[in-house]
């Protein structure tokens, strides 16, 4: 049996499930428009993406504090940090709004069984489209941002790294002494 | 392919698919973080007690404002002392520290000498520790040495200000704010989280 990853390391991995959930789930909102036989099956599908999407956010944001914990900082990666922790958590707000508006959108026909018509449903459903690219967007802005983290500050998670290979002072080192002679 | 009627189960087949794709666990412990960490956490506890006795020394002189910094970075230094003794007991270790008599000086003097520990502990100190805990995959000892490492840096930059114009940091006590979890000293809460340990502002000490 593979081990099972620490909390710390579950970031790279957790990241990739609301980008891929999330970006997929309005395709399924198109398929159910122009799929019209099986438009249930398609919108409750997007639903399950979408709310899928939305827990791993959270998940993302909760492992992303975690691995964050982790990192060696220097003033320009706790600012570049803070900004994606920042974008991540307006998303989370952000896909938690539109998911649950997406399940009164599509529960409450079926709750009632009646159907709306087709004028209202193209409506809002476009208007609902337009506002899950707002989603995706600030989606974007994140991943970007995480990817600005790994790719241009290099910082990496414990899991995926050893660290740089310099010298470690031993428990003897001059300096240390130094430092404890001090007494701060 | 998915058939329509099925089409809402593909997110979990999906998830399944990616949850296959786990890493590794944490490699097994060795001497050399247990090492240092007894010197980290030896280090803090004395960082500790010379704080708290400049602090009465700035008192003395005046510097209010420089007191109330050497008290919330003794706090600070409390913090990762208590931090770095669970990771010691985590090892199967008793945490030990050896607590010299601090020799105190003038306001500037404290200020210089501590400026210096914090600067050490900063470039050298923590940032080789961390390789060390790195290489031996030591979770609990990297974040407790980062979070010390963090803080430090901004005790050396509050003492460098503090020398860059000791005057002005005379009179009443002024009020810092250190996070009770990583230590993280600030002249201002935190808009909402500690920028180190993602700690809730609201929980932040006060102290003066």
């Amino acid at each position: 049996m593979p081990p099972i990853p620490a909390w710390t390391s579950l970031h790279p991995l957790i990241i990739h499930f609301p980008i891929g959930l999330l970006f997929v789930a309005p395709l399924f909102i198109v398929a159910a428009a122009f799929w019209r036989r099986h438009r249930e099956s398609w919108s409750l599908g997007a639903l399950a993406l979408m709310g899928l999407g939305t827990l791993s956010l959270f998940f993302a944001v909760a492992t992303g504090e975690a691995a964050g914990q982790l990192v060696e900082r220097t003033p320009e990666i706790t600012a570049a940090m803070e900004r994606h922790e920042a974008l991540a958590e307006t998303g989370r707000v952000v896909f938690t709004l539109l998911t649950l508006a997406f399940a009164t959108l599509i529960l409450v026909p079926i709750v009632l069984k009646r159907e709306p018509a087709a004028w209202v449903r193209r409506t809002v459903t476009l208007a609902f489209l337009l506002a899950y690219a707002g989603g995706i967007a600030q989606l974007t802005r994140v991943a970007h941002e995480g990817g600005r983290l790994v790719h241009e500050f290099g910082v990496r998670s414990i899991v995926a790294s050893t660290g740089p290979e310099a010298a470690t002072p031993g428990a003897d080192a001059p300096g240390r002494e130094a430092r404890e002679g001090d007494d701060h | 392919m998915i058939r329509s009627s099925f089409a809402y189960l593909s997110p979990l087949l999906l998830a399944a698919g990616l949850l296959s794709a786990a890493g590794p666990a944490s490699p097994t412990p060795s001497a050399g973080t247990l090492n240092d960490m007894q010197a980290a956490y030896n280090g803090e506890s004395n960082a500790h007690a010379t704080y708290l006795t400049y602090a009465k020394k700035a008192d003395e002189e005046g510097y209010a404002k420089a007191a109330s910094l050497f008290r919330a970075a003794a706090k600070a230094e409390e913090i990762h002392a208590a931090n770095h003794a669970k990771v010691i007991n985590s090892l199967g270790a008793e945490p030990k520290a050896i607590i010299k008599a601090p020799e105190v000086k003038s306001t500037r003097e404290n200020l210089q000498a501590a400026l210096k520990g914090e600067t050490y502990e900063r470039d050298v100190m923590y940032p080789g520790f961390l390789v060390q805990a790195r290489k031996e995959g030591k979770v609990d000892a990297i974040r407790s040495l980062n979070y010390a490492k963090t803080a430090e840096a901004e005790h050396a930059r509050l003492y460098q200000e503090a020398l860059n114009d000791l005057e002005g940091w005379k009179g009443q006590n002024t009020a810092f704010y250190v996070c009770p979890v990583c230590g993280y000293t600030s002249t201002t809460r935190p808009t909402e989280k500690c920028p180190s340990s993602f700690t809730p502002s609201s929980r932040f000490l006060t102290v003066s």
